[in-house]
């Protein structure tokens, strides 16, 4: 009653104080970056660091416009996302699906677990010219070199969520009747879906890295095959560009996800500034 | 050792026989051994003891959550099982779902009892009323107190309309002036669904404040050595018997048995 009244008054002015600060807090990162390029590009005019190695903002910028305004980088651009989008819907669906498997075999997992941790503790990266001797050019192997990477992240981050699964709400769940099937629906995905979140923000930072790399090994078209042929011109604003492009690629569908996370998740935000 | 009820009680079915019971969890000690207890329908019975004595055990057993070594167990005439549609186990910790709110709580018994969507809706209500949360039907668990939640999960179980409520020191985690509310609520809820209570604790005043017969069991876990029937008349309020000469009469009386069952 009243301490209800009291929290609410108190997340009612957190909210408030979240939303004041958050245009400060915009100004801030704004002010930030502001003062980066001016360091960087300053440094430069001064002659404190050389242009050639480091190029400077004003032509990263330039690069970006030339990338763009004539539609050039488009086919590899388009390359490398849907690289990207299927090895991340395989890792999604193939990590999670394993990790419910292994979670309910018991006896599976113990067999399995060793040789997923060798696997996963493989520099793929190391594997790259491999994948492309075996899944050719194409993106196959950019594919299969970005999912070697995604899909242990889904795995292990879903597995890690529904181990650890709140025995007493099993309990009281089964108690109360529940089926295995929604044990699962109502208990265990529900329980695990905090780790699936972390884990499908880091899987795909690995998927479009992979993507990237896969493609400097070889390849015919793509993002990576760009970087190679500017940094073999030593055209660091192109390749500070392009980095720049997937950077930002990736930051955007995170920040999708996010949304996505916030609204499934809202039962646990602020959990912890409630006292008792 | 249990001695049944007088008079007034025996004329009363009996809900759970509990026949020189002995539970052993597969090793050559037992944990319980020759209990006998008898619970009559209707009845209101504390289970009180030493930890370690065994008492959640024997709530287990009765639960179905864990196999009888030897003896008879029989609830309503039939062999305890787990998910059995007439019992409600109350867990120690209030086992609320983080991710529903407490009218979400509330209505996942009664999801789980197959109860339609707009009588779920309907009982939840009243039952988040009766518990005093009406205010906070669309909170999460997270922004309530242990106390609030643990009435979630008192309307929770109550909402299901059991006949027999197995509960396991559910108010064992909360302070001694919340527990006072608690111990008005339930017995409010309980009062009004007639149903048979086996309530474990290991304090004194909350068995005597809201059982019909307190049992003290032995701590060697030989069952039942002593029970104490609270006469205190009904409805009780939890507030009012602290300054009741003969609850403290009973407290005492409890006291020295706990101790003698503890040598």
């Amino acid at each position: 009653m009243t301490d209800v009244a009291s929290s609410e008054a108190r997340l009612d002015s957190a909210a408030r104080a979240r939303g004041g600060r958050s245009a400060s807090i915009f100004a801030a990162r704004a002010l930030f970056l502001a003062v980066i390029l001016a360091i960087w590009q300053g440094a430069v005019a001064l002659g404190l660091a050389n242009a050639a190695f480091v190029s400077t903002p004003a032509a990263v910028a330039q690069s970006l416009w030339d990338l763009f305004k004539d539609g050039e980088i488009l086919p590899d651009l388009g390359t490398t996302v849907l690289e990207i989008v299927i090895a991340f819907a395989l890792s999604v669906v193939l990590g999670i699906g394993s990790a419910v498997v292994l979670d309910r075999n018991d006896w599976l997992n113990r067999i399995v677990s060793p040789f997923l941790t060798a696997f996963n503790s493989m520099p793929r990266i190391a594997l790259g010219p491999l994948f492309i001797l075996w899944f050719g050019i194409g993106i196959a192997s950019k594919v299969v070199l970005a999912f070697s990477l995604g899909y242990f992240i889904m795995l292990l981050s879903t597995l890690g969520g529904l181990k650890n699964v709140d025995r007493d709400l099993l309990l009281m769940a089964r108690l109360f009747g529940a089926s295995e099937l929604r044990l699962f629906r109502d208990v265990r995905f529900p329980w695990a879906l905090p780790g699936i979140f972390a884990g499908l923000k880091l899987t795909l930072i690995y998927c479009s890295a992979g993507a990237v790399i896969g493609e400097m090994i070889a390849a015919r078209r793509g993002l990576g095959v760009l970087l190679q042929s500017f940094s073999g011109r030593f055209d660091v604003a192109g390749v500070l560009a392009l980095i720049l492009i997937v950077a930002l690629l990736v930051m955007a569908l995170t920040s999708l996800m996010d949304l996505v996370e916030r609204r499934l998740l809202d039962w646990s935000k602020g959990s912890t500034d409630v006292p008792g | 050792m249990a001695r049944d009820g007088g008079a007034a009680d025996g004329d009363r079915p009996v809900d759970i026989g509990v026949r020189g019971l002995a539970v052993t969890f597969g090793q050559p000690r037992s944990v319980l051994s020759g209990v006998d207890v008898t619970v009559r329908r209707g009845e209101f019975v504390a289970l009180i003891g030493a930890s370690g004595c065994g008492k959640t055990t024997l709530l287990n057993v009765i639960a179905g959550l864990v196999p009888a070594a030897a003896g008879t167990v029989t609830i309503a005439g039939t062999p305890p099982a787990a998910g059995r549609r007439d019992i409600c186990y109350v867990l120690a910790r209030d086992a609320l779902l983080p991710w529903r709110t407490v009218m979400g709580n509330v209505e996942y018994g009664l999801e789980l009892s197959g109860i339609g969507r707009e009588e779920r809706a309907r009982r939840a209500a009243s039952y988040v009323d009766r518990v005093g949360l009406a205010h906070a039907r669309d909170l999460y668990p997270s922004r309530l107190s242990q106390g609030m939640r643990q009435r979630v999960s008192l309307a929770r179980a109550f909402a299901v309309g059991r006949s027999l409520y197995l509960m396991d020191e559910p108010f064992s985690a909360l302070d001694s002036q919340t527990k006072l509310v608690l111990h008005d609520q339930l017995l409010g809820l309980w009062e009004s669904s007639r149903a048979t209570v086996v309530f474990v604790t290991h304090d004194i005043g909350e068995a005597i404040t809201l059982a019909d017969r307190v049992l003290v069991m032995s701590r060697k876990g030989t069952g039942v050595v002593d029970e104490i029937r609270v006469d205190l008349a009904r409805p009780r309020s939890a507030e009012a018997l602290q300054a009741d000469a003969h609850y403290h009469d009973l407290y005492r009386r409890t006291w020295t048995s706990l101790k003698a069952s503890a040598q």
